[in-house]
């Protein structure tokens, strides 16, 4: 006689399966760690500019007197000056004043722009200052001549080592401090 | 019988869930940051850039530090600086003569490694400054001066970017 045994049936026992964290929160803690310490808050940029060149060599002796547009900029405690003039006669000097605060150097920069507009082959900007202008305000003069939105006219800047001609990143790529001079 | 101080076996839990979105959140946001740029400078902690919105990036790591105290040449103290100007012993036409003596030597240090390698003269690199943002034009003049008497007329001026 077969005995059946009696199939015991298995209750189904739920239980609450726990997801272990806490190698998660470890990773997390060393990652969070070593980003901490490796972030830049403060992102560092360039403003690149010349000072005049002194040479011994004699000056050549043709020199072709040619018109062009020379573009100055002083700048003094309150406000800062833009002066243009031409090399040869005749020379149309012309001056304006802008107060050196954010609202005044939006209009110089649109006064510039349109300098740039009209005298494309001018890329040069002479900058004088006086003594006793803080670094911070010449960074923002500075600022004002050499930078160009993405919103503003792209202007040509020639390649130093080709010559050719190719689309600018500045609004005025060459700013030359004037004031060093001995 | 029961146990002393209330109920028993009460376990007390911790719960990480608020923590675990603080770090995900602070984790997400350190990574859209961070950046592998191998350029990497600690600024002096006794100088203030100014700012500015240039959008070209640091390339280069210094050569003259100008604190809100001293004048440093590639992490070298050359010369002290008093009520916003160089020493009247330091200065001399103008300019800042250690200033100038300093970067004479790294003139003369990079010819020599041109004319070593054989390759075409060049004229001397950029010189990046890093400057306190108070500082007077005057005493950036003498410093400038002093670089362009050492054949240096290129000059990038360290700012910090707008992010």
């Amino acid at each position: 006689m077969a005995h059946h045994r009696r199939k015991k049936r298995r209750k189904l026992v739920y239980r609450d399966i726990e997801l272990n964290i806490m190698p998660f929160v470890d990773v997390f803690s060393m990652l969070n760690t070593f980003l901490l310490f490796s972030a830049v808050f403060i992102s560092i940029g360039m403003i690149e500019v010349q000072i005049p060149f002194l040479s011994n060599a004699p000056p050549p002796k043709k020199v072709e007197k040619t018109r062009d547009l020379d573009i100055k900029v002083n700048i003094a405690a309150d406000k800062v000056e833009i002066l243009t003039s031409w090399t040869a006669a005749p020379v149309d000097e012309k001056r304006e004043n802008f107060p050196l605060t954010e609202a005044g150097m939006a209009d110089m920069h649109n006064k510039l722009i349109a300098l740039r507009r009209q005298y494309e082959d001018t890329d040069k900007v002479t900058v004088f200052s006086d003594d006793d202008v803080i670094y911070e305000k010449l960074a923002l003069v500075l600022d004002t001549v050499k930078l160009r939105k993405d919103n503003e006219p792209q202007f040509s800047e020639k390649d130093i080592i080709t010559g050719e001609k190719r689309p600018g990143i500045f609004l005025y790529p060459k700013v030359v401090i004037g004031s060093v001079l001995l | 019988m029961s146990g002393v101080g209330g109920d028993s076996n009460e376990g007390i839990s911790l719960n990480l869930n608020p923590m675990l979105d603080v770090f995900s959140i602070l984790i997400t946001f350190l990574l859209m940051s961070f950046s592998t740029d191998p350029v990497n400078h600690d600024i002096n902690k006794d100088v203030t850039l100014p700012e500015s919105k240039t959008f070209v990036a640091l390339d280069e790591v210094p050569t003259i530090t100008v604190s809100k105290t001293e004048i440093y040449i590639n992490e070298r103290k050359v010369a002290n600086i008093v009520q916003g100007d160089a020493e009247e012993k330091d200065r001399s036409q103008g300019a800042i003569f250690p200033v100038f003596q300093e970067l004479t030597k790294l003139a003369d240090a990079s010819k020599k490694s041109m004319t070593a390698s054989g390759g075409p003269k060049k004229k001397n690199p950029p010189i990046t400054m890093e400057m306190d943002k108070d500082h007077r034009f005057k005493l950036m003049k003498r410093i400038m001066l002093s670089a362009q008497q050492a054949e240096f007329v290129s000059f990038k001026l360290m700012v910090s970017k707008e992010m």
